[in-house]
This record gives structure tokens, C-alpha cells and sequence, in this order.
């Protein structure tokens, strides 16, 4: 059974691991599987990126500190993205 | 202006909360059957009219000159607001996917970058008629509550997933939720069985405010001023936070024209340690 990637997207309320999750969405490496708003529920996965970390999540970006400074004009983006990932069996059938 | 009108004026409690939120719900009066009615009407049109559904669809005039939505338009926009001519039935079918969260654009050729945004401002409201329950898996309309203070930008943003303070408007049938022409929004995805529509109207103000056109009390000024220093519909992180409030005192000021309330500096301090 191959190992696959998983990937979470968290956006957090500052640069700090810790800080609260604004927003999250996981991608699973399924075919057909779509990631998109959820209008039956807002919870989100994990609380923090912290959280996720100790659920067995790896950290591979963090969030550019400097990202928009720039360019204030060009507009905004709520939260700063982490993107971790999980490697698990899948069964390709 | 009639006292059926001003009678539905909205307070300085509700004006404060659209300034804070950037969205307010109104429910015309509207006879039994009726909501229904518009539903199948919409369901046997042969294609999209586009900007000819309020001809197409007589009824709506019944919603949009309500009583209840001439004086929440009026309390937003002002005495001889108007009605945009860009109208347009949004159908979502079971099985439509979610849009990503953006702001919606006009890409009117003669402005630059085809859209200016009002962030301290109410300029022109969207207003969506939905004239069916609107159920959690039908495809509600979701807000990002404040963020018409903000220039989004949708496709950086287009991995973000839910938001944990979204508004899903999951509304009664015959319910007008009125945004804040800049905030963000999304379709989401009907997972229903159920066609759902929303019938997205814009309006827009034709003077610029000089006192309040809404049931305003001066003896609400220090609990208004309060609210819009404080509230925090959808915590974002500090920096937008800071603008934010910002905007929503210079939005409060702007529609109070001369019944402006005091801003300049105050010792939020002074007192009982905290």
C-alpha cells in the first residue's frame, strides 16, 4: 500500500505556531476529492498549528513574515498560511 | 418619507452592527404563498434573464419596495437611493461546488483597476432575496463578517478551506440578507437535493449623507463608539484588526454627516486596574 501525502493548510492569526487557527482546510491525495467552503460546519480540524503538530502533522512552510509588506495596496490576506503534511497508507482502489 | 417607512428605519444599535458586520437581515411582510409563488415562477423560466429578472419576474417588486427594505435602504443609503440596473438569479442546483471567498466587481472600464471600494464607506449594498429556506447543504451564501473593510484578494486565498467565523446564511425563505458591497462572500456547495435561489440586487446612494438617516439618539453615542472601538465579529490577526477599527469609526462618521460623534483622543485607561 503506497504512502501518501496529505496536506493542511492553516492560517493562523500570527507567525506563532501557537496562535489560533482563522481558517484550515485538508487535501487528501485521492482522486476526484475535493477541498472546497463547507457551509454545514465551520469547526476546524486543529485549534492551532501547534495542535496539529502533536497530532503527527510535519511542518514543511511557514508563513513568509514579510509577505504583502511591500505592497499594502495590492490588498489583504486574513491570517499567516503554515502547510503541513502527513504521509499515510492509502489503497489506491 | 411615510410613517409605514420610518417606522421600519433601523436603530443606531442596528446601524452600528452593519458598520461591525457589514451585513443586516431584513423580513418583508410578505402574504402567505408568496415566497413560494416567486420560487416556481423562477423554476419555469426557459433561461437566465439576467438584468430583465425584475420584469421577468414581476413579483419581486412586492420585496424590493417593501416597507421593511425602503426604510433598512434608507437607513444605509440614504433618502432616494436607487436601484442598480445589474440584478442577477443565482441558481444553484444540487451539485454546484463552492466559489472561493471573494469581493464582487463590477470591471467598469472607466474606473481604474475596474472597482473602487468604499472601505470607510456605504455606497452601494448588495441585497439577496432568497425565496426558499435556505438549509445548511443548499448552498448558503457565506460571509466573512468584516471584511468589507479589507481589499480581498481570491486567489491567494484560494487554499484557505472554512473560516472558523463565518456567517452561513442559512435564512428563512423570504428573507433579504442586505451586504456591504465590498465584503467577502462566497456561494457555497448545494449538497441538497434542492435547487436553491438568490435573487442579488444592487442599490446605491445618490447623496452624500449630512445627518443620519435612520432612528438615530445622540444618547447612544458613547455605547456606539464603545462597540465599534471594540467588537470583533471574526478575529483576524492584529494588524487588519487595527485597520479595521479604524475604518469603522471614519464608516460611522461618514453616515452621521454633521451628527458626527467625537473621536478624537480618551483615556480608555483611567479607572480600577483590569
Amino acid at each position: 500500500m503506497p504512502k501518501l501525502q496529505r496536506l493542511l493548510y492553516i492560517s493562523a492569526e500570527s507567525t506563532h505556531p501557537q496562535s489560533p487557527a482563522l481558517s484550515a482546510a485538508i487535501y487528501e491525495p485521492v482522486a476526484d476529492s475535493v477541498t472546497q467552503l463547507d457551509p454545514t460546519s465551520s469547526a476546524l480540524p486543529y485549534d492551532s498549528v501547534h495542535a496539529a503538530i502533536i497530532d503527527g502533522w510535519r511542518l514543511i512552510q511557514a508563513p513568509d513574515q514579510w509577505a504583502g509588506i511591500a505592497d499594502e495596496a495590492a490588498g489583504d490576506v486574513i491570517g499567516y498560511q503554515f502547510i503541513l503534511e502527513k504521509m499515510q497508507d492509502y489503497d489506491p482502489q | 418619507m411615510t410613517n409605514t417607512v420610518s417606522r421600519q428605519l433601523m436603530t443606531d444599535d442596528e446601524m452600528a452592527s452593519f458598520v461591525i458586520n457589514g451585513y443586516h437581515i431584513v423580513k418583508p411582510g410578505l402574504p402567505t404563498g408568496f415566497n413560494q409563488e416567486v420560487y416556481d415562477e423562477l423554476k419555469a423560466l426557459p433561461s437566465n434573464p439576467g438584468d430583465g429578472i425584475y420584469e421577468a419576474v414581476p413579483k419581486l417588486k412586492q420585496v424590493y419596495e417593501s416597507p421593511e427594505m425602503h426604510g433598512a435602504l434608507t437607513s444605509l443609503l440614504g433618502p432616494g437611493y436607487q436601484m442598480f440596473p445589474h440584478r442577477h438569479c443565482h441558481r444553484n442546483s444540487p451539485g454546484t461546488l463552492s466559489q472561493q471567498i471573494h469581493q464582487d466587481n463590477l470591471n467598469d472600464l472607466r474606473i481604474r483597476d475596474g472597482q473602487v471600494r468604499a472601505p470607510d464607506k456605504v455606497e452601494l449594498v448588495l441585497a439577496m432575496y432568497y425565496p426558499q429556506d435556505v438549509a445548511s447543504n443548499m448552498g448558503p451564501t457565506v460571509v466573512l463578517p468584516g471584511t468589507h473593510m479589507l481589499k480581498a484578494m481570491p486567489d491567494r486565498m484560494a487554499s484557505q478551506g472554512n473560516f472558523k467565523q463565518q456567517y452561513t446564511a442559512t435564512v428563512d425563505a423570504g428573507s433579504v440578507v442586505i451586504l456591504h458591497y465590498d465584503i467577502w462572500h462566497a456561494g457555497s456547495a448545494n449538497t441538497s437535493d434542492t435547487v436553491r435561489y438568490m435573487l442579488k440586487f444592487l442599490f446605491q446612494r445618490a447623496n452624500l449623507p449630512d445627518v443620519p438617516s435612520w432612528k438615530h439618539d445622540s444618547e447612544n453615542n458613547a455605547n456606539i463608539r464603545q462597540r465599534l472601538e471594540s467588537e470583533s465579529p471574526m478575529t483576524l490577526q492584529r494588524s487588519l484588526n487595527a485597520k479595521q477599527r479604524h475604518m469603522r469609526l471614519r464608516m460611522w462618521n461618514y453616515l452621521t454627516g454633521s451628527a458626527r460623534i467625537d473621536m478624537s483622543y480618551r483615556d480608555k485607561w483611567q479607572g480600577p486596574w483590569r
